[in-house]
């Protein structure tokens, strides 16, 4: 398994693991309001830029497994050779709409940094350039791993033509009942 | 000229999708370009993608939709679906082709702990197929019911698709749950009501069995009572908290999220299990919330050029019947089927359709479960069909063909269109406890 699929990995498993993080802040939350009239301060500044950060930084292993929603119709039609040039321009067009992403993001990354941007008052601030700074990277590495992708694909060795290989655990099928 | 431009993006979309562009990518690549070509600025283009990422799905109601497929995929892979199975083959034993009903009731009950059909599909695939078969029922028939009755996920709640279907539309996820309750009964009546028929009809293709499949010992007991109880205390913490107000639907996800790793641990999983499940819930999840972000964008274009009211325009203006105007968006919604998944179904049309269905007089609750059971018949129609190829991925038997479980399960789309109709023309079916309990 190379690093960045490892790299891709960690990152998706991080985001899980902060998915219920989150469970248990909003129990936190209404437990304490509920029993204590004391709810947690900034539980829906929290939930909401984690939101957006879960999401990108789960991007790059959704390109590498192949989750990335698509309709095979076309492709199925096709010859082999025929597959790998079609998707090769589909993947050429997500490394192009992320690079613009991450060129438009960049400077508001940056000027966010710079005014420390938050939101929320009081005690409890949620600085929210990490947000930005998360789309910038993930974008950045979800653009890299389109391209990765049409280079294993002609290198032939993308497993049912999908996933770049390590990038998902192969569960034996009747692992999960 | 900004609606021309849209009906031009629209089909390069189209163009890109049926080319099998990551629809994610198709979205945000045709908003760019569109806005581009309206203002003739590419930095305003790309800014508007780095805008939409940014603030697209930052509302904490977004965080329901990983908590719910996460809860989902909990109680999938504990084991609590089997004994919920067995629950309802012990209680339904008297009836005429109990196995299949029994599939159709422990996906009624299993969809209110469930956000997506696929998981329902996957499980009952390993629970009550093999079951069925073992029993003598022909395959055809039963794999249609479990691939028919795992729809149900969708409409009862809590259901990714309603989730999204309410965000889009800026209605109420509790009341939007709430309106899928009844009509999502009342399928799965209509589902074991056909059940029964042809049982009777044709008892070969379901032989009568009284025996329960698995004897009471006190080990299965137990099983059983530590699954049905810990499904109920999930679905009255869930379904009761977002009826009764005591819980924002984020909240009740939250809750149902920690709730389902307890019983997956009284279950019997532990942490290899556990980071499993995480690692494949989030995997589930990633795709859609980055779907929803690039439909947000779309919807942008949609807006900036006032596209909505000029496809609005065209169908209001074209002189048809309201019922037409319905009936075209069917016809739009199951071609659709045949090609993409149902959210991106959803974020696709919606944005369209349920301006000139409210323009029309439709109740907007009603004609959101009309969409969502149209888009679901979808799923279980040739060629794309999503639940069948989910299905046949999961039974373990490799002589199941995709066309034995298309065939099965097209009663099932039939009865699921007959619902829909329904829905549309007694509305009251899904108004009627938004409007009582809310």
């Amino acid at each position: 398994m190379s690093l960045q699929i490892r790299l891709a990995r960690m990152l998706h498993i991080l985001s899980a693991f902060w998915t219920v993080a989150l469970a248990v802040l909003v129990f936190a939350d209404v437990v304490g309001r509920g029993m204590f009239s004391s709810p947690v301060p900034g539980t829906k500044e929290i939930l909401q830029n984690s939101v957006v950060t879960i999401a990108f930084l789960q991007f790059p292993l959704a390109v590498y497994s192949g989750s990335m929603l698509r309709t095979p119709i076309l492709l199925e039609a096709l010859p082999y050779r025929g597959r790998q040039i079609l998707r090769a321009v589909g993947g050429l067009l997500g490394f192009a709409v992320l690079a613009s992403l991450v060129w438009a993001t960049w400077p508001s990354f940056l000027q966010g940094y710079a005014i420390g941007e938050y939101e929320g008052e009081g005690s409890l601030r949620v600085i929210t350039w990490p947000v930005r700074g998360a789309i910038a990277v993930m974008g950045a590495f979800a653009a890299y791993a389109y391209l990765v992708m049409i280079y294993l694909d002609f290198k032939g060795v993308l497993l049912e033509e999908a996933e770049a290989p390590g990038a998902m655990t192969r569960q034996p099928a009747d692992q999960a009942q | 000229m900004g609606g021309d431009i849209v009906l031009y993006m629209l089909a390069l979309l189209i163009i890109m999708i049926i080319g099998g562009v990551h629809i994610a990518i198709a979205l945000a690549a045709c908003s760019a370009i569109g806005v581009w070509l309206m203002l003739g600025s590419f930095e305003v283009a790309i800014s508007i993608l780095s805008n939409t990422a940014y603030e697209a799905v930052r509302k904490d109601v977004f965080a329901v939709i990983p908590l719910f497929v996460l809860m989902g995929d909990v109680i999938w892979r504990s084991g609590a679906a089997g004994d919920l199975y067995r629950i309802c083959d012990r209680a339904l034993r008297r009836l005429p082709g109990r196995l299949a009903i029994a599939t159709i009731a422990g996906n009624t009950v299993f969809a209110a702990v469930t956000g997506v059909s696929i998981a329902a599909a996957a499980a009952f695939s390993r629970i009550a197929y093999p079951e069925m078969k073992a029993l003598g029922y022909s395959r055809s028939f039963a794999l249609g019911a479990v691939a028919g009755s795992a729809c149900l996920g969708m409409l009862i709640p809590p259901s990714v698709l309603l989730i999204v279907w309410a965000i889009l539309t800026e209605m109420s996820v509790g009341a939007l749950f709430l309106a899928g309750i009844v009509p999502g009964m009342m399928l799965a009546g209509l589902f074991a009501a056909y059940v029964i028929v042809a049982a009777i009809m044709k008892p070969e293709l379901a032989p009568a069995y009284t025996a329960p499949l698995v004897e009471a010992t006190p080990e299965e007991t137990r099983s059983e009572i530590i699954g049905g109880l810990g499904i109920l205390a999930l679905v009255l913490v869930v379904i009761g908290g977002i009826w009764t107000g005591v819980f924002t639907p984020t909240e009740a996800a939250g809750f149902g999220a920690l709730a389902a790793m307890l019983l997956g641990y009284v279950k019997g999983m532990r942490r290899a299990a556990f980071v499993e499940t995480l690692f494949q819930a989030a995997r589930t999840t990633a795709p859609i919330m980055l779907l929803l972000i690039t439909a947000q964008m779309y919807s942008r274009l949609l807006a900036l050029g006032g596209g909505v009211n000029y496809i609005q325009g065209l169908f209001l203006g074209a002189d048809l019947s309201p019922f037409m105007v319905i009936a075209l968006m069917v016809v739009i919604w199951l071609l659709l089927g045949m090609l993409i998944d149902s959210v991106s179904i959803i974020l696709l049309t919606v944005p369209i359709f349920v301006p000139i269905a409210v323009a029309l007089g439709y109740d907007p609750l009603a004609f959101a479960i009309f969409g969502i059971l149209v888009i679901e018949a979808g799923l279980l129609t040739p060629p794309f069909g999503l639940l069948v190829f989910t299905v046949r991925g999961a039974v373990p038997d490799p002589s199941a063909t995709l066309s034995m479980i298309f065939r099965g399960a097209f009663p099932y789309v039939l009865l699921i269109m007959l619902a829909a109709f329904l829905v549309l023309f007694i509305p009251s079916l899904a108004t009627w406890l938004p409007a009582v309990a809310l």
